[in-house]
């Protein structure tokens, strides 16, 4: 019995004495725009160096900011995708617990687009339409002050939008596209209109009353959803939109089709950059680091012949990705300048 | 010097410290009644008496050092710690060798030892519900120090929007106040809850009557396993059933009809969590109905009853109370069902009657809230906490219920069951 | 009419009544019927669902092997066929040749993976090849170039972006590691827990509590669980996030109700003449509980552990919260890799766009309820083999 206890107690330490001290597989976190592009990625990368797949959370933008500066230790995260470039307290965050050395990528772009069934052709939008028709409150007729949002079919809003009724389905608030959205779309057309007084160019409250629909992350039940009501409009990132392009298409806003060249031109007006910022102290410990960056920031993953573009990536123009070669190479230490003009190139 | 290294060492001092421990003490436990003195306990207790007080003081000053380390009070150097431990340990394998002789009471020692060890390990449930309260209520009171109780418990717009931005740190005083009024979301579990219930209350109780009165034994036994499958399908998999296959055939029907019905409408997860609970209302239901007393069945037969009216007019009251504690908690398990709503219903507090619009509850936000992309101290995380708080107290509550109603009819018929 | 009023024994209502219980009679086969029913009717639809990804469409093609084609795979077949053929094949092959030093400068015939957008065409589904690309393939299937042969990518390989070539290896590795964590930790400590409440526990304020703790904890939604692995486990402790140890210990916590309850009834199931001739020829009480309750009442506690395991490998909404749904193609090696698991997997794969993994979801449906069938097969039977009349 007692040699029975023994063996099985000297088995379990055995099991648990797993913490390793270095690493070989990498850790990423953060967005769940980029999620999809970095994990193909980490496949890849699988594949081609044989080196343990990345393993790639999606945290969100805000969450993998969190964990990526919680420190300089190797039980943090090595990399960590963003929809948004890094804000100027997160970087302050970061040094204030030990992560200094920080170098950034652009990974492409990402653009909103707003989607419909394509059994209706086309249709063009403008900024102020799409505010219009989803702020909480609208300006009243005389333009002096604001009412509960009254419009149910477009051509209440404009007489040269059809007669459809208005549904969206759009991220929910705990999504970074909605985030980008809200800035780039409602936030920017709300200073047209005096009647918000002070909240002019920061309106955002989107409506409530069951005409925007938020949804989650299931996409097939998106495409479910315009291709059954053909009357609705969904918000998604410019991925989805390349993925059922036989289904749905997305409407010209301000005058600008959604598509790649638009939106890597900076011609369309709802779109975004997407990064992933590593942390170079890692890559003494953690196997593979600097492969994977040279992987990632190479013209065969996002190049504008690139894989990620097969699904759905809006890759940069070739010059800028070279800029961003250079820097990714060079191992550029992000600086505070850096994080405040909102670029990861020196 | 490396974690790994130090566990290594700890349990290398541990194991064969105790093992040297036992042979010792069973040595000199043989070696003393060889002499013929007649001696309390049996060798090898003396054996385990020395190996478990060598081994106690160990382990109590590993635990609390890891204890005091966590707490933050006092890190105290791992080395220095595991080599405290392991020194005492020598100690006291050297202080109970001495005192294993004829008068020590090894045997009753090591019972003692035994129990305790036993009730440490009973006490981990109790912590573990201190576990679950404390996680919980740390963050959620987090939560009310910001955004107000009674509006939470009783405010009808839940419109956490701004929250977002506050937390992203871009938010200024022109940004309107985000609200938490949580009722939307209750009302949704609630909803969604009842037309669970609606389908699985009649149809379990049906096919609990159905087992324990009308089935023969070998049919009985047939049809049981079939009920004991539908209860172990996991949740995500009657998720993706209810998203695939319930909810478009909802709305193909209700378009037959001319009515428009959502494609994340509130009937599916209705119907899906209905299915989920009918094995355990008619499990439940089967064994409190064959615990009533078969005397009072005689009586209704010898009065003239047919079956059919004995069940309903005897057997079916006399049983209510465990029927009614059965159905208690279905309810709170189908309050805190998380996969088939997260899957095939929506994220729209909605406060509505019809069932085929989408709503969401209380377990679809909790989620959100926590895989989102927001940062972790806002309020919008915090309400994760707030609601799952809620929905802790509630199924407590009715799960006391539930107890004691079973209590009340075990006084009753003085069964013995369950 | 003369009949009834002579016969001294009828009732007028007797008819109605009679009506009336075999409406109820009716009424509750129906339900039983309705349950089965449904159980049936969801078994087939998943298995219509899910068995066509059991089969997966591979086309052969030629290809002449030389350092170009390690230098880059996707050149070496031509447009035509890089349309149809799976990227994920053609990835892995360069390391298939270097493990090949002899194929070198030959020519070889493989059968290449399609990918999946083929594969749906082929089996029926709709799929986005173009008009060109399907009237290709129909060519080559004429030629007997294209062929469905069984999906071992499935199995044996883990999760991935490219559906034709994801699998479930890697979360069965992990349910498997998540399992063996739970198992470890709630076993013990239900059994332990068990013994104390039936044989040790004098009748005071703290067995009370206890109890009903266990009641309590019976009755606590699942993702409350999860709460207390993120803030405990992961915040406080510091286990690593997504790993098997967190997923497990949380799961642990989950099934010792389940453990618990059932170990007592099987403890109290054995006849108090045991330990009463136990007592009298002197054993002390763990003596007696040791040697001879507790092997008696064995199997009805592996029976109720075995049950409670199988509920645990179903459970998805604790292991969201402590983080278990990252992308791990990698089976994990150790408790503390990131690792995934099975009913994770299918949540996941349940949300991708591509319907190809439409097909796998069901798939792994399948393989999850065969491996739960199993498991509770296996308590029955111990039950059943083991069953002692006292």
């Amino acid at each position: 019995m007692t040699i029975k206890t023994c063996a099985l107690s000297l088995l379990s330490v055995a099991a648990l004495c797993s913490t390793a001290a270095a690493r070989d597989q990498i850790k990423i976190v953060g967005s769940s725009t980029v999620y999809p592009f970095t994990s193909y990625v980490a496949e890849e990368f699988k594949a081609v160096t044989g080196n343990k797949t990345p393993v790639v959370e999606s945290t969100g933008t805000g969450g993998g900011m969190k964990l990526f500066c919680a420190g300089a230790g190797l039980d943090t995260p090595d990399f960590t995708n963003a929809s948004r470039p890094m804000k100027a307290e997160e970087f302050e965050t970061c040094a204030k617990n030990g992560v200094t050395d920080i170098t950034g990528m652009m990974v492409g772009f990402d653009g909103i687009a707003v989607a419909q069934s394509k059994t209706n052709g086309e249709i063009a939008l403008s900024k102020e339409q799409l505010f219009l028709a989803l702020a909480e409150e609208v300006p009243s007729k005389d333009g002096k002050s604001l009412i509960k949002n009254p419009y149910k079919t477009w051509n209440e809003i404009d007489a040269k939008l059809p007669n459809r009724k208005i549904t969206v389905y759009g991220p929910p608030t705990t999504s970074g596209t909605r985030d980008s959205f809200d800035e780039m779309v409602m936030e920017t057309a709300s200073k047209k209109f005096d009647a918000y007084g002070d909240k002019k160019g920061k309106y955002k409250a989107i409506r409530q009353d069951g005409v925007y629909v938020p949804a989650g992350e299931n996409d097939n039940l998106i495409v479910q959803k315009l291709t059954k009501d053909t009357a609705a409009f969904g918000i998604f990132g410019y991925s989805f939109l390349e993925e059922n392009g036989d289904k749905i298409n997305g409407a010209v806003v301000d005058g600008v089709a959604c598509t790649s060249e638009n939106i890597s031109s900076g011609k369309y007006p709802i779109s975004r950059s997407l990064y992933i910022y590593a942390k170079n102290s890692h890559r003494a410990e953690v196997k593979g680091m600097d492969e994977f960056f040279k992987l990632y920031v190479d013209d065969k993953m996002i190049g504008q012949k690139g894989v990620l573009k097969t699904i759905g990536l809006v890759p940069m123009t070739s010059e800028d990705l070279k800029k961003v070669q250079a820097a990714v190479l060079a191992k550029t230490k992000l600086t505070e300048e850096m994080v405040k003009k909102h670029t990861i190139l020196p | 010097m490396s974690n790994q290294t130090l566990y290594l060492i700890f349990f290398g001092g541990l194991v064969p410290l105790m093992f040297i421990g036992y042979i010792i003490g069973k040595a000199r436990a043989v070696t003393i009644r060889s002499k013929g003195i007649k001696m309390h306990s049996q060798p090898d207790q003396y054996g385990w008496f020395v190996a478990l007080y060598t081994g106690l003081p160990i382990i109590t000053i590993g635990f609390v050092g890891v204890f005091l380390y966590l707490f933050g009070i006092h890190a105290i150097p791992p080395f220095m710690l595991v080599a405290g431990a392991l020194s005492a340990g020598a100690i006291a394998l050297w202080l109970f060798f001495r005192q294993v002789d004829a008068k020590t009471r090894a045997r009753d020692s090591v019972e003692n030892f035994i129990k305790g060890m036993l009730l440490v390990a009973s006490l981990i449930s109790v912590m573990t519900t201190f576990g679950i309260l404390l996680s919980i209520i740390f963050e959620a009171l987090h939560f009310f120090q910001t955004q107000s109780v009674s509006y939470f418990l009783f405010g009808t717009e839940w419109s956490p929007d701004t929250a977002f931005l506050e937390g992203a740190g871009r938010s200024d005083a022109a940004t309107a106040q985000a609200k938490f009024g949580a009722v939307p979301i209750f009302a949704g579990t609630f909803y969604i809850t009842i037309m669970a219930m609606i389908l699985a209350v009649p149809v379990g109780l049906m096919s609990a009557i159905f087992m324990s009165e009308y089935a023969t034994p070998k049919l009985r036994a047939q049809v049981k396993p079939f009920l004991e499958i539908l209860a172990g399908i996991p949740t995500v998999v009657y998720g993706f059933f209810a998203a695939l296959t319930i909810a478009p055939a909802i709305v193909k029907f209700f378009a037959l009809f001319g009515i428009e019905a959502q494609y994340q409408n509130a009937l599916s997860c209705g119907i899906i969590m209905g299915v989920m609970i009918i094995p355990f209302i008619s499990s439940l239901s089967d064994d409190v109905i064959s615990s009533v007393p078969q005397n009072m069945r005689n009586g209704a037969y010898a009065l003239g009853m047919n079956k059919a009216e004995t069940i309903r007019f005897v057997v079916l009251p006399s049983a209510m109370p465990g029927i009614i504690a059965s159905i208690l908690l279905a309810v709170s398990r189908a309050l805190g069902e998380t996969m088939i709503v997260v899957m095939a219903a929506g994220l729209r507090p909605n406060l509505t009657w019809n069932p085929l619009e989408d709503m969401t509850t209380v377990t679809v936000k909790i989620v959100e809230s926590l895989t989102g992309d927001q940062e972790f101290n806002n309020p919008l995380t915090l309400s994760a906490f707030a609601l799952g708080f809620v929905l802790f107290v509630v199924t407590l509550i009715i799960n006391i219920i539930s107890v004691n109603t079973i209590r009340s009819f075990h006084r009753k018929y003085k069964v013995s069951t369950l | 009419m003369q009949e009834k009023n002579d016969n001294y024994f009828y009732i007028p209502q007797i008819k109605r009544r009679n009506q009336k219980a075999a409406i109820f009679k009716g009424l509750t086969i129906f339900s039983i019927v309705f349950s089965i029913s449904f159980l049936v009717f969801f078994l087939v639809d998943i298995v219509r669902a899910g068995y066509p990804a059991f089969t997966q469409t591979y086309i052969k093609i030629e290809v002449s092997i030389n350092d170009e084609v390690v230098e880059n795979p996707y050149g070496v077949v031509n447009g035509k066929q890089l349309k149809i053929i799976s990227r994920a094949w053609l990835r892995d092959l360069p390391l298939l040749i270097k493990s090949n030093p002899s194929w070198m400068n030959t020519k070889q015939e493989f059968w290449a993976l399609a990918n999946s957008e083929v594969d749906q065409y082929l089996k029926g589904k709709e799929s986005r090849t173009s008009e060109r690309d399907r009237a290709y393939v129909d060519e080559l299937k004429n030629d007997g170039k294209v062929e469905l042969k069984f999906n071992t990518l499935f199995l044996l390989s883990g999760d991935s972006k490219i559906p034709e070539n994801s699998g479930i290896y890697s979360a069965i590795i992990g349910s498997l590691l998540t399992m063996i964590v739970t198992i470890a930790i709630a076993f013990p400590i239900g059994v332990m827990t068990a013994i104390y409440l039936e044989e040790f526990a004098p009748e005071n304020k703290l067995t009370h509590i206890i109890e009903v703790n266990i009641n309590n904890l019976a009755a606590i939604p699942s993702i409350l669980f999860g709460l207390l692995g993120l803030a405990i486990f992961i915040n406080f402790f510091g286990v690593p996030r997504s790993s098997p140890l967190v997923g497990g210990m949380t799961l642990a916590l989950m099934s010792l109700p389940v453990i618990i309850v059932s170990s007592k009834a099987a403890l109290k199931s054995v006849p108090a003449s045991i330990r009463q001739a136990g007592f009298g020829l002197g054993l002390t009480k763990w003596q007696i509980v040791r040697d001879h309750v507790l092997p008696v009442a064995m199997p009805g506690i592996l029976t109720g552990s075995i049950i409670s395991i199988a509920r645990a490998i179903g459970e998805t909404a604790p292991l969201i919260i402590v983080g278990m749904i990252a992308f791990v193609p990698d089976a994990a090696t150790s408790f503390s890799d990131a690792a995934t698991v099975l009913p994770a997997q299918i949540f996941t794969w349940a949300g991708m766009p591509e319907k190809a993994y439409l097909e796998r979801t069901a798939a792994a449906i399948i393989v999850l309820l065969v491996l739960l069938l199993s498991l509770n097969a296996v308590a029955i039977y111990l039950r059943k083999k083991f069953e002692r009349k006292w």
